[in-house]
């Protein structure tokens, strides 16, 4: 009887999971399968997409620079997330392995930024990269994007479960501060550092509000190229497709490559 | 409190002052008096270097748009080398680039980068007048010089010239443009038994047709744009005045929409709804139900015809269209959709070089390559008939003469007044969705979204 009652359990969790799987994977099937019919055939509703025809990648190819727009985002993404690791890593340390004064109130601070809107602090870094002549330039989407409270929350929470053990040993050898973090912590952080910083590429990838206020001459960066297919008069949804299926490739070989680490950094964290 | 209540607490408090910190910055500063005159804008001399910026929501959408401006500008630097013209779109992250356009120039002008030149919708004619500093043509260049160049080549039509005029006076110059259209798939009509040689021209001819597609095919009879609050209001202000109605008086102080003409108009759309004739959608599944074949009939933009005629040869139905119906013997008035050019700039050099910019990106020059590569209407109508410039163009685009035919006897889409007039349209549109699509009773839905928006009314809040 309980056997036959786990089976079905079993079964029905299987169902209900397989059933929330396939739901998940529609969107991205039917981005792909929009972004192989012919163009004349973007409207249809059939489920395969059939004649296959790859007319939206060659008209994708030659509206856009996307080589261009690769490297660029490449290059915006890995820079914001570089930042944010570094940022992250030092205030994390700085929060768990001292106890200074005002420590809480600074640690508070970090986390109330999490809190405040994006659209309050829009202007005033708009206006601040006016300021510093860096409207329309990659450095000016990266600059105000270079510190994140979630590094910093993150790589806390990991060090405070670092053993105290092994950093006062550290400092018994003779080792200073800086030597400790880079030749200690951060080796023995290697899965929660990975999994971070493909969560910070990812996001920083996919940002496409900042950008799209910051660089206004171009369509520099890949998030804004797909936008350019939508426009007063309609949008162009097979070209759309195409590049939205160019576009997140390399973020999902990515994320497929270091799946593990990415699960694991959150669990052991105990952030979920 | 426990801890982490108090921490929660805590960092909310400062959020909170972090947060009106930020609000402090960049408060918009439009104060200026929209009509007071401005003084003449010089003539460049040939040498005199000048730096523009242009700003249009086209540059915004890649393909024949950003290529053709594009392409527009390298010229305009040709003939004009003194002058740099750089392009750019709104900023903003919008899915349609025309939906920033406004708020970016705002934005801009609070901090002090607004573009010179810009490219916004006639819905929005008296904000950028009062709020966004458009200089009126008239002083800056001479009232003159603008009906000249209105003449010149092939002059404009006569209803297109008056489209950016505020008490007389002309603040832009009418640049892209479309009428509403009634799109039939001629595949259906005969597959129903109907004959798309003699399109449906009333409203009750709309009704009977659509009914017999849905009895004979299965298929959606009819659409008409405009009933949603994101389609906006250009083609309903079309129904509402083909029924001898307005959306506001002619003297522009007072809303009329709940005034019975506007609700029997509205009433109207929403029989087509509640009679099955017009299925429940909103505007872009109905543009995408009529692209794959599925939709007899759609009240559309003439701008959209390249897409309808590309889904049409794809999946194999005939396209043909029709001037906006009627209400029985009334002739029916099309509106319009579309932009125009404004001055923004404070420099009088680059005022003059704004006027330059303008004349030629409205030149029969730039409107030939507009109209060849892009689609849109050219408002210089006497192209359409040149050998030289567009006639082959509007041999293999029909549509192109429903359209000019239309022109003729076309009103404007007439923009609500203050700084709330997107609340005040939005508000309606709101009443009109509910009405047509929800069943609501039009009467009563009307009068009272008036009724709000009366009270958002310059005259009614003091400002």
């Amino acid at each position: 009887m309980t056997g036959k009652a786990t089976t079905w359990t079993r079964a029905g969790g299987h169902l209900v999971l397989g059933g929330l799987g396939v739901l998940c994977a529609v969107p991205i099937y039917w981005l792909f399968a929009t972004s192989l019919r012919r163009p004349q055939d973007v409207s249809s509703a059939a489920l395969l997409p059939w004649p296959l025809s790859l007319q939206n990648y060659a008209d994708a190819w030659a509206a856009l620079d996307l080589p261009t727009l690769l490297g660029n985002t490449a290059l915006m993404a890995t820079a914001i997330a570089a930042g944010q690791l570094l940022i992250g890593l030092l205030a994390g340390y700085a929060f768990a392995a001292w106890d200074f004064r005002f420590s809480r109130a600074l640690h508070l601070a970090f986390v109330a930024t999490w809190l405040v809107p994006f659209q309050v602090t829009m202007l005033p870094n708009y206006v601040l990269l006016h300021q510093l002549g860096l409207l329309n330039t990659i450095a000016g989407v990266v600059l105000p994007q270079l510190c994140s409270a979630l590094g910093v929350v993150l790589l806390r929470q990991h060090m405070l479960g670092f053993p105290r053990e092994l950093l006062d040993a550290a400092r018994m050898d003779g080792r200073g501060s800086w030597r400790i973090l880079w030749t200690v912590v951060v080796p023995n952080l290697g899965p929660p550092l990975a999994s971070l910083a493909v969560l910070l590429f990812i996001n920083a990838w996919n940002e496409y509000f900042w950008p799209a206020l910051v660089l206004q001459r171009s369509n520099a960066v890949l998030q804004l190229g797909l936008r350019s297919f939508m426009g007063a008069e309609g949008n162009d949804w097979g070209p759309m497709m195409a590049t939205a299926g160019m576009a997140c490739l390399p973020v999902l070989l990515l994320y497929l490559v270091l799946q593990r680490r990415v699960v694991d950094g959150f669990v052991r964290s105990g952030l979920k | 409190m426990p801890r982490i209540l108090r921490q929660i607490a805590l960092a909310a408090v400062t959020a909170t002052a972090l947060a009106t910190a930020g609000c402090g910055f960049g408060a918009p500063a439009t104060t200026a008096a929209p009509s007071a005159p401005v003084a003449r804008a010089p003539e460049l001399a040939p040498d005199q270097p000048v730096s523009l910026v242009f700003e249009s929501y086209n540059l915004g959408q890649a393909g024949p748009w950003s290529d053709t401006f594009t392409e527009l500008l390298d010229q305009f630097h040709a003939e004009h080398p003194n002058i740099t013209v750089t392009a750019q779109k709104p900023q903003g992250a919008s899915s349609n680039p025309a939906a920033d356009a406004v708020s970016s120039v705002q934005t801009q002008l609070s901090t002090g980068t607004a573009p010179d030149v810009v490219q916004l919708g006639f819905s929005d004619m008296a904000f950028t007048v009062d709020q966004l500093r458009a200089k009126p043509l008239d002083d800056l260049v001479g009232a003159d010089t603008v009906q000249a160049h209105f003449d010149a080549g092939h002059p404009f039509a006569p209803t297109a010239r008056t489209l950016a005029q505020v008490d007389g006076r002309t603040y832009g110059i009418p640049f892209v443009f479309s009428t509403p259209m009634l799109y039939l798939n001629a595949t259906l009509f005969a597959q129903a038994g109907l004959d798309p040689a003699t399109p449906p021209t009333t409203w009750d001819e709309v009704r009977r047709a659509a009914l017999a597609i849905r009895a004979a095919t299965g298929k959606d009879g009819a659409y008409v744009d405009c009933v949603t609050t994101t389609a906006k209001d250009w083609c309903l202000q079309s129904i509402v005045r083909s029924n001898g109605g307005r959306v506001l008086s002619e003297d522009g102080a007072r809303l009329t929409y709940a005034e019975p003409p506007a609700v029997e108009a509205v009433a109207m759309l929403q029989d087509l709804v509640t009679s099955g004739a017009a299925p429940k959608l909103t505007q872009q599944q109905a543009v995408e139900a009529f692209t794959r074949g599925d939709l007899g009939m759609v009240l559309e933009s003439s701008s959209v015809q390249g897409t309808f005629a590309e889904g049409a040869a794809g999946a194999g139905w005939q396209l043909t269209g029709t001037a906006v119906p009627s209400f029985g013997d009334r002739p029916a008035v099309p509106t319009n959709s579309g932009a125009a050019l404004y001055v923004i700039s404070d420099d009088p050099a680059r005022q003059r070089a704004a006027w330059e910019l303008i004349t030629f990106l409205t030149s029969d020059r730039a409107y030939t390559l507009i109209a060849q590569k892009i689609g849109y209407l050219p408002l210089r109508t006497g192209l359409v008939d040149d050998p030289a410039a567009l006639r082959s163009w509007a041999a293999q685009n029909p549509t192109v003469g429903i359209n000019v035919a239309q022109l003729d006897r076309m009103e404007p889409w007439v923009a609500f007044p203050g700084d709330d007039y997107l609340q005040i349209r939005d508000g309606m549109m709101d009443a009109v969705e509910r009405v047509v699509l929800q069943g609501a009773d039009p009467a009563t839905t009307l009068a009272e979204a008036q009724q709000r928006g009366t009270a958002l009314m310059p005259a009614q809040n003091g400002r």
